[in-house]
């Protein structure tokens, strides 16, 4: 079953998302900072060449420094963004020389300029402030006391500024993210182009088109591709299969229903009973024939089509092997034959395995060895219990079969090159499908001097020998 | 309940127009030439009752840190309503007007020029008679240096020491020429008499007391002169510096919301249209037309116009020690003999 999870672009698009989000963010706290500390220090140094153009205006006069502020210092201090103004000249000990707020400079802060130029926050009349302060050696004749000279503004200058500069820097981000995504779509659109291409190919294809891909895929789609490839050749070998196996049946029931057909015609131009009768005989032999033809192809049929290894369960090789050894003596075919079973295994031999379909395998190997040997032949079954398999075995003392011909005993039809017999060929494939369906290997080989021996080897159900 | 309730709120909605407020605005701006404009408002909101109060702009000062404090404050002397503002005693106008207003005229938003009056000679036609009459500063120099005697006693100007705007002048004057201590100095040969406001120096020019009057307030003097002939008032032809009023609303104003009125109304283009049309006091706005406009007297006097700039330089016009140092310099000059 398929499930929609999703798609490729979707995902690819919110993993950029997420790394972008994140990235984003540091970024932007990154850019938060450093536009912050950017204004502060641009505002800084408009109150340091504000402090700077009044100690230029310093001057002793009668003992006493004098300080005509400067009226450019007043403007640098206030800024183009009209912020509130603050300037203080303090003597030596502190005390205010000329200053225009009340704004108390701190103990500390004093202390602090006296050593180098000081910056610092304050709050006036609930409104924040920043001061900044710095010491000027001055001298005049009489005295030569240190001025301290301290300027101050609010900071609507320095929030504009910075959230300008965040703001531009956002901007850029925002920009920067969206030419990413573009981009990013872009080249998501052409590295999924082959996807794309792959699946037009595997649309436009005709339903019985088997043949391989012919198709230009990156890397990563190689191994899907190879599978469909794989797939399509697997798909290719089994129609073509079910086609030969088709042809091959048909094929195998036009002789007997052909025989069928000559012989009642030759009895309905006959006037003699004992013909008729004799006709009638052939015909039932041949539609005999033709039934147990029609049901050992059904039962490949079946077998070949339901390939389930759920419904396997534990069966006991032993017991089902001396029943339908019973079963087969007891029939007419195997009258003329020595039919026996080797001693078996004490403990009871569990396999995972359908009942109905080893006994369809045991019948077959049963079936076939009675054909293809001639009357007075020794048959014999046997069970070799080992540790990890189990080895199911039936030899004859019969002729065997050519060795080049060894290896197509599985396949339909194949009667080891025997013309003589009334097998229909199909025992041994039935015996092969069964076979894989339980996961066992199967072995035919000649025996010396003469004879057949066929070997299946099953996988023990561990736990078995305790029962 | 919730009935009783609405018709209740509805008959405070109708009341509360009929329920005046008293707007108190301290001013350093006679009533007669604000007269018109506070009718106009008045006109305009007949919910607000105006008390106009009308004083000196060192009194003006004063009263802005005093215990009951008006809704409205306006003064001529800018480095002081300058440095109240700064100070934080006005609060922001958040308005559309105050937005609009152009940005040399106003401060933070806080505190907005609302006239352009510009500074001028005055003198009697007497004078005339006698000599060439002075057009620029250089003029008045050479004036007072060559005719000192027949001018000895006769030329008027502020006292820089009782009046804030004749200080700020002073001041402006100073920043653009050195040889404003010649003049001054000049003046002190000739005995100049100094005058704590321009309504003193055009009477005393009326009377005949005076034949030449020094950096007068343009609006009253051009006003002045239409009513009194002999009177001639001389726009500097070299620089003639200009002066704003600034207006701003207190910050513990008790009428916050009538004064945002005032102030938007002065702003506005009604309020400007009235300063233009009915008042000496030269319209800032240009998009108003009438005889007092900064446009027209742009128009007349070409680009000779120096306002005093509306910005934190004038706050150093109000530091203690500037000023010491400016009136002692003024003094040194002006009894130089």
């Amino acid at each position: 079953m398929i499930v929609v999870d999703g798609t490729l672009k979707t995902r690819l698009a919110l993993w950029l998302l997420a790394t972008v989000a994140s990235l984003g963010l540091l970024l932007l706290v990154e850019a938060y900072l450093s536009a912050t500390r950017a204004a502060e220090r641009a505002y800084d140094s408009q109150l340091e060449a504000a402090a700077l153009t009044i100690a230029e205006a310093v001057q002793w006069q009668d003992g006493q420094p004098l300080v005509e502020i400067p009226l450019a210092a007043l403007q640098i201090i206030a800024t183009r963004h009209q912020e509130r103004v603050f300037y203080a000249v303090l003597d030596a000990r502190g005390e205010p020389l000329s200053a225009n707020l009340d704004l108390a400079i701190e103990k500390r802060w004093r202390d602090a300029a006296a050593e180098r130029p000081s910056w610092h926050d304050a709050d006036h009349r609930g409104q924040p402030w920043r001061l900044h302060g710095r010491e000027f050696d001055s001298a005049g004749w009489e005295t030569q006391d240190p001025v301290q000279i301290w300027v101050g503004h609010t900071l609507a200058g320095r929030r504009s500024l910075s959230g300008e500069l965040f703001e531009h820097a956002v901007t850029r981000f925002l920009a920067m993210v969206l030419v990413a995504g573009l981009l990013m779509f872009l080249a998501m659109r052409v590295a999924l182009a082959p996807m794309r291409r792959l699946r037009h190919q595997l649309r436009r294809r005709a339903a019985d088109d088997m043949r391989p891909l012919d198709a230009r895929v990156p890397r990563e789609l190689q191994e899907l591709a190879e599978t469909l490839d794989n797939l399509f050749a697997r798909q290719r070998n089994s129609r073509d299969a079910l086609l030969r196996y088709t042809a091959d049946a048909s094929h195998q029931l036009k002789t007997p229903l052909a025989g069928l057909q000559s012989a009642s015609e030759l009895a309905l131009k006959s006037e003699d009973p004992n013909a008729w009768r004799r006709a009638l005989g052939e015909v039932h032999d041949g539609a005999a024939r033709t039934s147990r033809l029609a049901n050992q192809l059904l039962s490949l049929a079946r077998l070949r089509h339901v390939a389930d290894a759920s419904r396997l369960a534990p069966v006991d090789l032993g017991a089902l092997l001396r029943e339908t050894l019973l079963e087969w003596a007891d029939r007419d075919l195997a009258g003329a034959h020595d039919l026996g079973l080797a001693p078996l295994p004490a403990r009871p031999v569990l396999v995972p395995g359908e009942p109905w379909a080893l006994r369809e395998l045991l019948g077959n190997l049963i079936d076939n060895a009675l054909r293809y040997t001639p009357p007075g032949s020794e048959i014999t079954l046997g069970l070799n219990d080992e540790e990890e398999s189990v080895e199911l075995y039936i030899e004859d003392d019969g002729p065997g079969v050519e060795p080049s011909r060894l290896a197509r005993l599985h396949q339909p039809f194949e009667r080891g090159g025997r013309q003589d017999t009334e097998g229909s060929g199909l025992g041994l494939a039935i015996v092969d499908s069964i076979a894989r369906r339980h996961g066992a290997e199967w072995r035919v080989e000649n025996r010396t001097p003469h004879g057949l021996r066929i070997t299946l080897r099953f996988r023990r159900l561990p736990g078995a020998s305790v029962a | 309940m919730s009935w009783r309730l609405l018709l209740g709120g509805w008959w405070l909605s109708l009341a509360l127009p009929a329920w005046s407020e008293v707007l108190v605005i301290e001013a350093a701006l006679d009533h007669d030439v604000a007269a018109p404009l506070l009718r106009a408002f008045e006109q305009a909101h007949p919910g607000i009752e105006l008390d106009y109060r009308d004083s000196s702009t060192l009194e003006v000062d004063s009263r802005i840190v005093a215990d009951d404090p008006p809704d409205v404050v306006i003064s001529s002397a800018m480095p002081w309503q300058m440095a109240r503002t700064n100070e934080g005693y006005a609060s922001r106008l958040e308005s559309a007007e105050a937005r609009a207003w152009p940005e040399w005229a106003k401060w933070r938003e806080e505190v907005f020029g609302f006239t352009f009056e510009p500074i001028v000679i005055a003198y009697r036609l007497d004078l005339a008679r006698h000599m060439t009459p002075p057009a620029t500063h250089a003029d008045l120099h050479a004036l007072l240096t060559e005719e000192r005697e027949r001018l000895r006693g006769r030329v008027t100007t502020y006292s820089p020491a009782e009046s804030g705007i004749g200080y700020s002048l002073f001041q402006q004057d100073a920043r653009y020429s050195t040889r404003f201590w010649d003049l001054v100095a000049a003046m002190g040969n000739a005995e100049a008499v100094l005058e704590g406001n321009t309504r003193d120096m055009l009477e005393g020019i009326s009377e005949g007391r005076y034949w030449l009057g020094y950096n007068l307030l343009g609006s009253y003097a051009m006003v002045w002169a239409q009513e009194h002939p002999e009177v001639i008032v001389q726009v500097p032809q070299d620089y003639a510096l200009v002066m704003m009023r600034m207006a701003f609303i207190h910050r513990d104003a008790p009428h916050p919301a009538a004064a945002r009125q005032f102030l938007d109304f002065l702003l506005s283009r009604e309020g400007q249209r009235v300063i233009a049309g009915e008042t000496p006091l030269f319209s800032v706005r240009p998009d108003v037309i009438g005889p007092y406009t900064a446009q027209r007297l742009r128009d007349q006097v070409g680009d000779r116009l120096y306002p005093i700039p509306l910005n934190a330089s004038l706050l150093a016009f109000v530091d203690p020690q500037r000023r010491a140092a400016f009136m002692q310099r003024w003094r040194r000059e002006f009894e130089r003999r």
